[in-house]
């Protein structure tokens, strides 16, 4: 085969030969900056057979460097060379910006654009509801309709396997919340009011709080990542095509087991957090169970318990709807499924939080006083 | 130079997928300077030979050998050197979504090529210009279409100027014209710098202008039914050679035969 290249000097001529190899090229760049300081140069390629691809740019660069400073002779170049170097002549200043890392005025219009995304999303959300809301009236006029396997499986996956993790973390925040609670009110010789404190803010306010952001976690990101994977695949255009009410095969089943699971883990939520309380109360107060028990049973309604589930409604609703849109917004690839789960938890999570602020500041109006 | 010794050789291999076998006895040879192009009905395992001969899979028996050593000996040194003087286009072009079609061309340069970063965009701007993006270079891989996509891949592929490549279904989704011009482009890349190239393809178009060899793949027998040159296999006796040169339904071919 051909080959390997040389590269000689003879005074201000510096010779190719043979096949010019990108891994080698620096000899001939730094031969050619090193004659050019001497003064002209002829650069002789009439025994050259071809260049590698990068080569070829090297060697257009060292000579346009070295015409900075002084005159550079190309002899016997092919026209397909030359024709090579006429296009990187045109290119070269407009190549430099491509793929550049961004500059700081270019990271400020990302921010006017970020802004325009966001209300995008905000509308889009909306829009995404409002459609969800119809399919689910559908579904409620056609009951046939809905798809029960794919809501029993997700009831499994969203509600059943986070029983442990809900009821763990419950337990423990409702020991630390009878241990500070406790605490303070040790001072004041008021600790019989520790089970009060443990019941109001568990039913109230953690239980729903904590299983719906552990919900969140697990199961609006798996929606995402689920809908957003069928999307780049393009399984949803698929489905679409194929006349599908994508909604219904999508949307619903995710919603319908969220609305149904989530007062339910409420319920488990506040039943470990209530246990965590009276333990720590043995343990710390050395309060009976039977003296926590009655306390709760004296100031606690029924109501604080159908309204925490209510809020596990609302959060359900929320969750579901966000993991799923946050899905069908992926358009790229791959990596914008990540991104999209990312984005469906913390926007969940947000949304989330919003609302339990408002139904909270509903509740404390509306709840009846209790006789102490 | 038909004498010359193969700069790939598969021998005896053997592999699959789980407990499910797909391929077993291969064996062939790819000369310096050939184009060897593998074709067989869509689901044979081509596109899984193709990862054994280039390593991304380990076979489940046999070799593959380059330039005479084991791809898998020397604890992968043998199959990291090969790496580098390799180009491999997949079936779906395969560039990274993050980065515009010049930074992707870009990528393997700046890995292995000691040039500064102004040579490399000129280098890599060649390439893509080779495939005809060069209007492309500061889109991203979703912004054009999935043909582009695969010239694209095509122009990473050879960025090193490899001594070899491996193209998995290089015209499936491009236009005819597109098509043709990918072919013509191959063979003057094969001519100039003596690539060797290894084509799985189902286009006949192709495999009439551009193979030097061809090898066919049956899932029937899960292995080689038949090599030769193009004109040979056109005349082979086996029906199940006949009809996918003569585009026949495997039917058809025994009434024909
Ligand atoms: N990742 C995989 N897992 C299991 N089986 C696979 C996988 N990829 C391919 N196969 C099977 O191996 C066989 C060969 O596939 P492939 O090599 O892709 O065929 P071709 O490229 O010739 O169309 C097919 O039967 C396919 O079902
Ligand atoms: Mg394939």
């Amino acid at each position: 085969m051909t080959t390997d290249e040389s590269i000689s000097v003879e005074g201000s001529v510096l010779t190719v030969r043979g096949l010019l190899r990108a891994a080698s090229v620096g000899a001939l760049t730094e031969a050619l900056s090193r004659i050019a300081r001497g003064g002209g140069v002829v650069v002789d390629l009439s025994a050259c057979d071809g260049m590698e691809t990068a080569a070829a740019a090297a060697v257009f660069d060292a000579i346009r460097r070295a015409r900075n400073t002084t005159s550079v002779e190309v002899r016997g170049a092919s026209s397909e060379l030359l024709q090579v170097w006429e296009m990187f002549g045109l290119r070269a200043k407009a190549l430099e910006s491509v793929g550049r890392p961004r500059s700081l005025r270019t990271h400020f219009e990302g921010v006017g654009a970020d802004v325009l995304t966001a209300w995008d999303v905000v509308a889009g959300l909306l829009s995404f509801s409002r459609q969800s809301l119809e399919a689910m009236g559908r579904t409620l006029r056609y009951p046939a309709s809905l798809r029960l396997s794919l809501a029993l499986y997700y009831m499994e996956q969203a509600g059943v396997k986070a029983v442990p993790i809900i009821g763990v973390l419950c337990w423990l925040l409702g020991t630390v919340l009878g241990y500070q609670s406790g605490y303070q009110l040790k001072t004041f010789g008021a600790e019989i009011f520790m089970p009060d404190l443990v019941g109001y803010m568990v039913t109230w306010e953690i239980g729903p709080l904590l299983a719906a952001i552990l919900v969140a976690g697990r199961s609006s990101s798996a929606f995402a990542a689920e809908i957003g994977t069928m999307k780049v695949r393009q399984e949803v255009d698929a489905l679409e095509v194929m006349g599908f009410d994508v909604f219904q095969f999508l949307v619903i089943p995710k919603l319908i087991a969220l609305i149904l699971v989530m007062p339910v883990l409420v319920l488990i939520a506040d039943f470990f957090g209530l246990l965590g309380g009276l333990l720590i109360g043995g343990w710390y107060l050395d309060m009976p169970a039977s003296v926590y028990m009655s306390r709760l049973h004296l100031v606690m309604l029924p109501l604080d318990f159908y309204w925490g589930m209510l809020k596990g409604l609302v959060f359900a609703l929320i969750i579901a709807t966000v993991g799923c849109f946050t899905g069908t917004r992926v358009r790229g690839g791959a990596s914008e499924v990540g991104e999209a789960t990312t984005t469906a938890v913390v926007t969940a999570v947000f949304l989330v939080i919003v609302a339990d602020a408002l139904i909270s500041l509903v509740y404390v109006r509306i709840r009846p006083g209790v006789i102490m | 130079m038909s004498d010359a010794i193969p700069i790939l050789e598969v021998r005896d291999l053997e592999g699959g997928y789980g407990s499910s076998r797909v391929l077993r006895d291969i064996s062939f040879t790819v000369a310096p300077g050939e184009i060897l192009v593998i074709v067989g009905r869509s689901g044979c395992g081509k596109s899984t030979l193709l990862r054994y001969m280039v390593g991304l899979s380990r076979p489940w028996a046999g070799s593959v050998l380059f330039e005479g050593s084991d791809i898998w000996s020397d604890s992968g040194r043998v199959l990291s050197s090969a790496r580098r003087r390799w180009g491999v286009l997949f079936q779906s072009g395969a560039l990274l979504a993050s980065l515009t079609l010049l930074e992707n061309v870009m990528l393997p340069l700046s890995e292995f090529r000691d040039l500064s970063p102004a040579v490399l965009r000129l280098a890599a701007f060649r390439k893509l210009d080779m495939v005809g993006l060069a209007d492309f270079a500061a889109s991203y891989p979703l912004e054009i279409s999935g043909g582009m996509q695969k010239r694209a891949g095509l122009a990473r592929a050879l960025a090193l100027d490899p001594d070899m490549v491996f193209f998995d279904e290089p015209s499936a989704g491009l236009d005819p014209v597109t098509s043709a011009e990918l072919d013509q482009l191959v063979c003057s890349i094969n001519r100039t710098l003596g690539t060797t190239m290894v084509i799985v393809t189902h286009e006949l178009p192709s495999i009439l202008a551009i193979s030097d060899r061809v090898i066919m793949l049956d899932s029937s027998s899960q292995g080689i039914i038949a090599q030769g040159r193009v004109e040979q296999l056109k005349e082979h006796s086996d029906l199940r050679v006949h009809a996918f040169f003569h585009r026949l339904p495997q039917g058809q071919a025994n009434d024909v035969a």
